[in-house]
């Protein structure tokens, strides 16, 4: 192509230069050779050879800026051309302009989520150097096993461990938490960080029993105290504890864990000063830490490799749990430690969501062709409009290629806009997005700044799109007659009365699309639905949850236990709770708690077969939430460690473990490692409800009396139903609160809440895709009566015709209706069998769907075949109403 | 040289140029400006070097081809061939070269 040689030739200005030189030097001693044969002096000739071949110096920089100019005049042309032609009909470029920003917009706001997400690298020195210790698969690692890594130069040249708890910075009463980070000392060295303000961790914060100490980010540091420079020594209340605040971090850095940004980082050993009794340092089976560093750079793959297996003999050894199992402790020792890259950061969020964001750019892909055909076939209607012009263009002697390329320049120019319009689009869009991933537990927070990467995919994307739809009228431009097009009105680029023209072709590939657009849109919105509406074996709406946190540094047993009963006597009296119950997990909220369990007479065939899900609950459990009650009876409150042990099953754990027998008066034990606990009796069976999360399969579950149960842990939960809604009741619930659990600090939500945050994948999806589904049927439909209106209109002529000859209004009506439902029949189908290839794509996240529900097709394919239908009847309808004599008249 | 002139002789230097090329075959750029002053009869006399940013032009649009060789006489000189984009841009331009003249004659006819 011209320009691409004339920008090469803008690169390689000195040797074109040098060319150029000898060129004219040649032209020029062969002048004077032919002028000295005709008798002129050495010199003489020389001179008049110079004379007639003019100033070489002009004429090098004439090429010279014929290259730059010619191309970039060309190309002003064609924008300043295209923009006048924009101006005056600036109907259709808004309209353009609009569809292509919504377009662009979104794949930008999905993309800058998933560059935030799965595609940067962390904002530290050096993140490509970053590894994580793994044992084989798992992330979490003991402290003991961290204690006995730190010092290992042999295979780190540094190394640090992080765990993400959450602080309460209220000292008693309700909760005020942020998300915090326990960091070894030498985590800010490792990742190379700068102090905004005073100054960051180091090593020597890190030995056990260190002062509390503390450093804070920027973000908190602005928000809780103004950013004053005073703030660096404050005190902050951690769970009840003071720590002292030494600095702050810059801005823009959040950690290693992308997704969420804590605010609070404490030395590793602090940890002990807040959890007391309950510290996890010295703990062996406690998995807490999360380990990162940089290897070092001069060991070879194969040392690596072998100073590792050499570590993890010694590690595990040091580190062997002794009251486990010897199955257990066996497993424990063979266990082998493993690098694995993290430049990208550590992220459970990217875990999560990594599917969900693809299916998601791929249906924003979907919407943006669907946008470009529209903007194509609006292209097309206004070329044939134009269609006189480009032909006297093209006969005057305007390449057809330089006419393409001017097509192309206005398509780019409208994109660009597009894209302009989309970036704000995208930049809020994007934000509203991360609410999504948000949970009240879990706050998400993304560094969503716009970065070259960003940038560059939004530019491409707008070039592309420029293209993509530019493509259908240049082509059109190419194959025109300009003398016929010249002579005849009403005929020429877009031909609407042939079978295929590209309008049609355009009109039924936006049909096909939207249908799987809405067929996505249909089986996710499904999935969804039904997730909402199942049973999950318990009411939640009117369920208040309080989640009491017990600091006390006193002994497990004794005062924990009165404090449950005492509190929840007192919560029962208040007036509008019906009923209340505490136990240690609320259903669907993540955690869980599963052991072994032994029957005599029953041979458990696979480590699973005997696995059982445990709660352990107070009276009133199943009546607070809504369980039905199926045999035998509920607590009754009195249980106690003096007290025989007793438990109550749910139907599919009696059916797991009994069969078809009543288990009511029979009994289990759980079996712990070595040791086996007394025989507990079953008092009861009760409906199944969900556990862990909403679209399980039946999970067995066997509930304990909280009273029996031997440690409480550091929180407990208490579930109040109340009479009416829980808004108004809670001021009285805080004050009992304040009364029964003076000094320890509590958090309250509602069941409701935490069941709708299990399902934020899924809401996410069903939201957007809906979205985007009802978007694409607008754009289909928009599509299409612009079509079959522009199409009616230019053969107004022939219709009127016809209408003169004798036919009736009906039959016109008909002819017309016909070809939309041939457009609209060849879509459908089309897209139906698009929808049954793609929608395997989305299969991982449905629940009660298969990727190919006829139900859900035949839907989607009804709902577009009637919005089709109706947007090309309109235009059709109005056609026939057309006085056929004024319409020839006006020929 | 009187302005307009030179005008008119550079607007159709690219059809006189294509036309040696096509008749000639490969030549260099001195031998067309010889070509076209010996063919004209000396009635068309160049700036010879306006011939270079013409030849520059027509290599960018793909209407000559260019490459460097050696003369008879052993000297470096770039030779240029007409290629099959030429060929038809060659056609056009005499087409419209007759349509003027003929138009143009026309009009002077008509008394």
């Amino acid at each position: 192509m011209a320009w691409y040689r004339r920008f090469v030739n803008l690169m390689r200005s000195e040797r074109l230069s040098r060319d150029l030189d000898r060129e004219m030097a040649f032209h020029l001693s062969e002048r004077a050779d032919q002028l000295m044969a005709g008798g002129l002096s050495e010199p003489e000739a020389a001179q008049e050879a110079r004379r007639r071949f003019g100033n070489r110096t002009l004429q090098k920089e004439r090429m010279r800026d014929a290259d730059v100019l010619v191309w970039l005049e060309s190309l002003l042309a064609d924008l300043r051309y295209a923009a006048r032609g924009f101006r005056k009909s600036p109907g259709f470029a808004l309209v353009a302009i609009l569809s292509l920003g919504l377009g662009i917009g979104a794949n930008t706001a999905i993309f800058s989520l998933i560059d935030a997400v799965m595609l940067k690298s962390l904002p530290v020195g050096h993140p490509e150097e970053l590894v994580q210790v793994m044992i084989g698969d798992n992330d979490r690692l003991t402290n003991p096993i961290w204690e006995q890594l730190r010092d290992r130069k042999d295979l780190f040249s540094s190394v640090f461990a992080f765990s993400e708890p959450t602080f309460d910075l209220a000292s008693g009463g309700e909760a005020r938490r942020v998300l915090g980070a326990w960091v070894s000392g030498g985590f800010f060295p490792g990742l190379d960080i700068r102090p905004a303000a005073g100054r960051l961790l180091k090593a020597e914060d890190d030995f056990r029993g260190c002062p509390p100490v503390a450093v804070v980010t920027y973000g908190f540091w602005q928000s809780q105290y103004g950013g004053q420079a005073a703030a660096v020594g404050k005190t902050l209340s951690l769970d009840g504890h003071p720590f002292e605040i030494v600095g702050v971090t810059a801005p823009g850095f959040f950690g290693v864990d992308v997704g969420h940004a804590p605010q609070v980082y404490a030395p590793l050993c602090a940890e002990a000063i807040v959890q007391g009794p309950d510290s996890a340092l010295d703990q062996r089976s406690y998995w807490f830490l999360s380990v990162v560093g940089r290897p070092r750079p001069e060991i070879p793959e194969e040392t690596l490799r072998t100073r590792l297996a050499l570590a993890s003999r010694e590690v595990f050894t040091a580190t062997l749990p002794p009251r486990w199992s010897s199955e257990q402790q066996q497993r424990y020792l063979k266990g082998t430690l493993r690098f694995q890259e993290v430049a990208k950061g550590i992220s459970n969020l990217r875990l999560r969501f990594r599917e969900a964001l693809l299916v998601l750019m791929g249906v924003v892909g979907l919407v943006l062709l669907i946008a470009c055909a529209n903007v194509a076939n609006l292209l097309l209607a206004r070329a044939t409009v134009r269609q006189r012009e480009i032909a006297v263009r093209i006969s005057i002697g305007a390449g057809r290629r330089r006419l393409v390329r001017q097509l192309l320049t206005e398509s780019t120019l409208l994109s660009l806009a597009g894209a302009a319009l989309g970036i704000p689009f995208a930049h809020w869009g994007s934000r509203l997005l991360v609410g999504f991933f948000s949970t009240r537990e879990d706050p998400t927070w993304l560094d969503l700044a716009v970065d070259g990467r960003v940038l560059a995919f939004t530019l491409a994307v707008a070039m592309a799109t420029g293209i993509v739809f530019g493509l259908a009228p240049a082509w059109q431009a190419l194959r025109v007659d300009p003398q016929a097009a010249m002579k005849e009105k009403g005929r020429g680029i877009a031909e609407g009365s042939s079978r295929f023209s590209l309008g049609k072709v355009l009109v039924i590939g936006q049909v096909a699309l939207s249908l799987v657009l809405v067929a996505v849109a249909g089986l996710l919105l499904g999935s969804f639905r039904k997730l909402a509406t199942l049973d999950p074996g318990f009411r939640h709406e009117g369920v208040l949850l309080v989640t009491i946190d017990l600091h006390d540094k006193s002994p497990a047993k004794g005062p924990r236990y009165l404090d449950y009963r005492q509190t929840l006597d007192g919560l029962r009296e208040v007036p509008g709770v019906r009923s209340a119950s505490a136990s240690m997990i609320t259903p669907v909220s993540g955690w869980g708690w599963n052991e072994g369990v032994l029957i005599d007479g029953y041979a458990p065939k696979t480590s699973d077969d005997n696995l059982i899900w445990f709660n352990a609950v107070s009276d009133g459990y199943f009546a607070t939430l809504g369980t039905r009650i199926v045999l035998g009876r509920d607590f009754d409150g009195h249980e106690g460690l003096g007290s025989p042990p007793v438990a109550i099953l749910n139907e599919t754990a009696a059916r797991k473990l009994f069969g078809r027998a009543n288990p009511v008066g029979r009994s289990f034990r759980v079996s712990q490692g070595n040791r086996t606990d007394p025989a507990v009796e079953i008092i009861g069976v009760v409906a199944d409800a969900k556990y862990q999360s909403l679209r399980e399969k039946d999970s067995a579950t066997a509930y304990l009396p909280i009273g029996q149960h031997e440690r409480l842990g550091p929180s407990y939960n208490l579930a109040l139903r109340m009479d009416g809604p829980v808004a108004p009741l809670i001021p009285a619930v805080r004050e009992r609160l304040g009364h029964e659990a003076s000094g320890t600090s509590y958090t309250l939500s509602l069941l409701s809440t935490q069941v709708d945050e299990s399902l934020t994948r899924e809401r996410l999806l069903a939201t957007l895709s809906g979205f985007f589904g009802v978007l694409a049927l607008l754009l289909a439909g928009i599509g299409l009566y612009g079509t079959v209106a522009y199409s009616v209109a230019r053969r107004r002529h022939e219709l009127a015709i016809r209408l003169t000859l004798g036919a009736s209004r009906a039959r016109v009506l008909r002819k017309v209706l016909g070809e939309v439902g041939r457009m609209v029949g060849i879509g459908v189908g089309l897209g139906i069998l698009l929808a049954l290839a793609t929608t395997r794509w989305v299969a991982s996240f449905l629940f009660g769907l298969t990727a190919s529900d006829p139900a859900v097709l035949a839907l989607a394919a009804v709902t577009l075949a009637a919005v089709a239908f109706v947007a090309g009847a309109v235009p059709a309808w109005r056609a026939t109403r057309l006085d056929p004599i004024v319409s020839l008249r006006e020929e | 040289m009187p302005k307009q002139k030179n005008d008119i002789l550079q607007g159709t230097l690219g059809l006189l140029v294509l036309k040696t090329l096509e008749a000639q075959g490969k030549m260099h750029g001195y031998a067309i400006t010889a070509h076209i002053q010996q063919a004209s009869a000396e009635l068309l006399r160049v700036e010879e070097g306006s011939l270079y940013p013409a030849l520059h032009r027509m290599e960018q649009d793909g209407w000559v081809r260019a490459e460097w060789g050696t003369t008879e006489k052993n000297r470096q000189a770039r030779f240029y061939t007409l290629t099959a984009a030429g060929r038809k841009q060659l056609a056009r331009e005499q087409e419209s070269w007759a349509r003027l003249t003929e138009g143009v004659r026309r009009v002077l006819r008509y008394a």
